[in-house]
């Protein structure tokens, strides 16, 4: 999740993954052994198999990315996608409530989910002896889930309960609060759990709908990535995906967002103590050449105690407790973010340092020695992250999903090309003095 | 979820002893080279070619198990001022060092051994070891670092207190193992922790880092001779030391009682249990299942019968970890306080219960299944199997211990689950804290 690094704004619950894209690749290059690119093969149906064997340990990594989240919802059916991440869970006609859970446990194995704007992901590891039965199940849930409808309404005291813990983590909420203002009333600015009325009045007919728009062949990619060959993995996958019968979404375009000004920015009385800030740049999306400069830039300002944000507003001006730079970028737009925790009278010379800063990129650049050691912290975030066959199947998934499968193997190979110059020329396109979104969490009782 | 942390949180007796027992790949076994050095310091490789990551495990024979209620927490605290600094730099400095090689270091005291552990770029696998042999056998154990750590870790166990559920532990195993060593807990106590002083701190490192105490694990994408060359130079020169004499270790004697305590919290919490077979007893598999069999995931009985049914319980599960002594078998649960009583019945009805009746075949099966899925789900990262290999090794166990192991669970029959089950879950300790 290396575009997300720092402040790790994907952190906005577990549902919510702000990290797309360029999730970095490669690596490879610089060592004579390395894994073999993946096999990518696409079923007559539209199915999307991407299989690796990764023989770090018995295990097998089976995920289902869908090509759809947040942002296919109508802006009246907010957390949808969400929702019905947590109904597939309960089950189908050969898999009631409880069980799936069960199997996968009985395996020793293990299972996830994700929700985000772009993509939804469906995780499981299992030993690999249980490959055919996971993928069975795979298969059984996108396309044949129950919605139990006493299931649907206990299920949203979860969902509830999932929103208050956001809302009770100043860290997860300024971000969710940031994307929010920073992006608003574009898709990209809702929140992926929904709304508290909306899911209050959820129906079963909605979210049937929703499915059967959406889990349809085209929109599916399976990843299988373990101790199995690729033979295996495509002798598994293709009896259950491949009769699916070929569908697409007809998935809306989506808009860019609009440009960043003055006019957002939000204050917001909270119960902490401490205050927070939270600035971000409407910067590269998915796909785009700048997302390489991007990514190391925001390394260099805010990733790492040595960091420049980190040595001249936390250690030099002591104006904060902490501060980190993330980047989060998405298919339609990428976010440069900068947070920090604070006390609440030094918000506004926090602020003016941190532009400051920024400034000084703008005018002066970066040194080698900073390039140099953003890319080796981006490289270890990369090779820590594909060391487990789960972590190298998500970074498949998502690349297939939201940008391609040949540029997350590049990716890199890219950065390391990146020159000081080019981090510089970003710096100045997009982070400015004025384009940013601005959220302060201001503990009540402080002056404002 | 990491099954078997013994103490829930920080830095329990047995933090990192983790889920037991792996299975190797079988085509990794050909991958591992072992070295004994001239100096006795033991060094294995693994060569793992799929990322391109490194982890060292540096483990030495120094911990809980030989402490007093004296010492108690000196392995730790040396590890706390270890960190501080080396001949060459400073703590902060050391961190830096490791982050420009994409890594991290860190060094523990554990219940059976202590650890430093680091792990980086595979690149960068030469400098990695520099930096871990520099912690190792350059530290400079400052006197001022001594008192500032002794602080921190005071305030460590203030937290430690305040937490019920690691107060419940602490209390459970003070029980259980009377006079031995596994008694203590790993951070120590506010009495030990003042006794010890800069001239203890240094002799205990002394005591401890010897080569003839020491095994060094690698684990990544590195050629095994390349860092057995590189192990020997750096870790080779170390004279040897003598391995040193242990001091005979008490016979645990466990109260088989019952204690209550009380504390402001909003859950109680009840443990019950016994002690169990070491790691290397022929019933540790057995056992190991057995446990799987009560408190496994959310198809162990404690969590089927107690929270899904019965709803007396928010958490239901059972710890049994492997160590050289003799181990423990733990049921827990945490608990609303009104449901307290009744969930203790029903806890030692479960006992009573797996005692009298044979399980299911059915049930036997999904319990190995899942001990040993979770083995293969515990060795995922090189951090992990760098320190499995250390483990096995300074435990004296044999080199094919994870495939005895797996082939001794797959072996477990309903009989043995209800020989084990009357053998070691007759004399039951229990300790419950209660919330107000």
């Amino acid at each position: 999740m290396n575009t997300v690094h720092g402040s790790r704004a994907a952190l906005v619950g577990a549902v919510l993954l702000l990290a797309s894209g360029c999730a970095a690749a490669g690596g490879y290059s610089v060592t004579s052994v390395g894994p073999p690119r993946p096999l990518r093969e696409v079923l007559p149906n539209g199915v999307v198999l991407i299989a690796q064997e990764h023989r770090a340990s018995d295990v097998v990594a089976v995920q289902l990315w869908m090509r759809m989240g947040g942002r296919d919802e109508a802006s009246d059916e907010l957390g949808l996608a969400h929702y019905i991440e947590h109904m597939i869970f309960k089950g189908t006609p050969t898999h009631p409530p409880g069980s799936v859970d069960r199997l996968i446990e009985g395996f020793g194995g293990t299972s996830n989910a994700f929700t985000s704007y772009d993509a939804t992901h469906y995780d499981f590891v299992v030993p690999a002896e249980h490959l055919r039965a996971t993928i069975e199940l795979l298969g059984d849930l996108a396309t044949n889930a129950s919605f139990p409808p006493d299931e649907i309404e206990s299920e949203k005291k979860v969902v509830f309960e999932e929103m208050n813990l956001v809302e009770d983590d100043p860290d997860r909420f300024l971000v969710r609060r940031l994307y929010e203002v920073a992006y608003s009333p574009h898709p990209y600015g809702r929140p992926i759990l929904g709304t508290h009325e909306f899911i209050e009045r959820l129906r079963r007919d909605q979210l049937l709908a929703f499915y059967g728009k959406h889990f349809v062949s085209r929109s599916m990619v399976v990843v299988v990535v373990g101790a199995v060959t690729p033979a295996e993995a495509r002798a598994a996958v293709t009896p259950v995906f491949g009769r699916i019968p070929p569908r697409a979404a007809g998935r809306s375009e989506l808009s860019p967002p609009p440009t960043l000004d003055r006019n957002r920015r939000v204050d917001v009385p909270r119960p902490e103590k401490q205050a927070y800030l939270g600035l971000a740049w409407k910067t590269a999306p998915t796909g785009d050449e700048d997302i390489y400069p991007v990514d190391l830039l925001t390394y260099i300002l805010g990733d790492s105690p040595s960091s420049r944000l980190n040595q001249e507003v936390r250690e030099q001006q002591r104006l904060v407790s902490s501060i980190e730079a993330g980047y989060g970028a998405w298919q339609k737009a990428g976010l440069v973010t900068v947070n920090a925790r604070l006390d609440a009278e030094n918000s506004e010379k926090a602020e003016a340092a941190i532009l400051d800063v920024i400034r000084k990129v703008r005018e002066t650049g970066v040194t080698e020695a900073e390039r140099q050691r953003a890319i080796i912290t981006a490289e270890s975030s990369y090779a820590f992250d594909i060391e487990t066959a789960e972590g190298l199947a998500k970074a498949y998934g998502q690349a297939e999903t939201t940008w391609t499968l040949a540029d997350e193997i590049a990716y890199l190979g890219r950065l390391r090309q990146i020159s000081a110059a080019q981090i510089q020329a970003v710096a100045r396109k997009y982070l400015g003095d004025d384009n940013y979104a601005r959220v302060r969490f201001v503990p009540a009782g402080a002056p404002r | 979820m990491t099954p078997g942390v013994r103490r829930p949180a920080v830095l329990g007796l047995g933090g990192l002893l983790a889920a037991g027992v792996l299975t190797a790949p079988s085509a990794a076994v050909a991958q591992l080279r072992h070295e004994q050095l001239d100096n006795g310091l033991t060094v294995i490789v693994r060569e793992n070619p799929v990322a391109p990551v490194v982890a060292v495990s540096l483990l030495v024979k120094m911990g809980t198990r030989w402490e007093q209620p004296a010492t108690a927490g000196i392995a730790n605290f040396v590890h706390a001022v270890m960190v501080k600094g080396t001949a060459k730099r400073s703590g902060a400095e050391l961190a830096e060092a490791v982050a420009a090689l994409g890594g991290k270091i860190s060094a523990t005291g554990e219940v059976d051994y202590s650890e430093i552990r680091a792990s980086s770029l595979a690149r960068f696998w030469r400098d990695l070891l520099g930096l871990v042999a520099e912690l190792a056998f350059e530290p400079t154990l400052r006197t001022d670092d001594v008192d500032r750590e002794r602080d921190w870790l005071l305030s460590r166990i203030q937290k430690r207190r305040d937490n019920a559920p690691s107060r419940a532990f602490d209390a459970f195993y003070a029980a259980l193992y009377g006079s031995h060593p596994y008694a203590l807990p790993a951070l120590g106590t506010p009495e030990s922790l003042a006794r010890i002083d800069h001239a203890a701190i240094v002799a205990a490192y002394r005591a401890g880092y010897r080569p003839e105490r020491m095994v060094l694990a690698v684990s990544g994408q590195v050629a095994a001779s390349e860092v057995l060359a590189e192990a020997r130079r750096r870790f080779g020169g170390m004279a040897r030391a003598g391995a040193g004499v242990d001091p005979p270790v008490p016979a645990p004697i466990a109260s088989a009682g019952r204690i209550e305590l009380e504390m402001p919290a909003q859950q109680s919490q009840i443990l019950t249990g016994s002690l169990a077979p070491g790691l290397d007893h022929p019933d540790h598999a057995a056992v190991k299942v057995l446990s799987t069999i009560l408190g496994g995931g959310m198809a162990g009985r404690l969590f089927a019968e107690l929270r899904d049914k019965q709803g007396l319980a928010y958490t239901a599960t059972s710890y049994y970890d492997p160590v050289r002594e003799p181990g423990a078998l733990v049921l827990y649960l945490g608990t609303a306080p009104e449901n307290a009583q009744q969930a203790e019945a029903a806890l030692l009805a479960e006992v009573d219960r797996v005692r009298r009746d044979p399980v299911s075949a059915e049930e036997l099966t999904r319990a190995k299944g899942y001990l040993l899925g979770r083995y293969a789900m515990d060795r995922r990262t090189n951090e992990r199997l760098a320190w499995y290999l250390a483990f096995y090794e300074i435990e004296g166990q044999p080199r094919d211990f994870p495939e005895r192991y797996r082939r001794a669970v797959e072996t477990v029959s309903t009989a043995d689950i209800l020989r084990v089950a009357q053998r070691y879950l007759g004399a039951l300790t229990t300790v419950v804290v209660r919330a107000r």
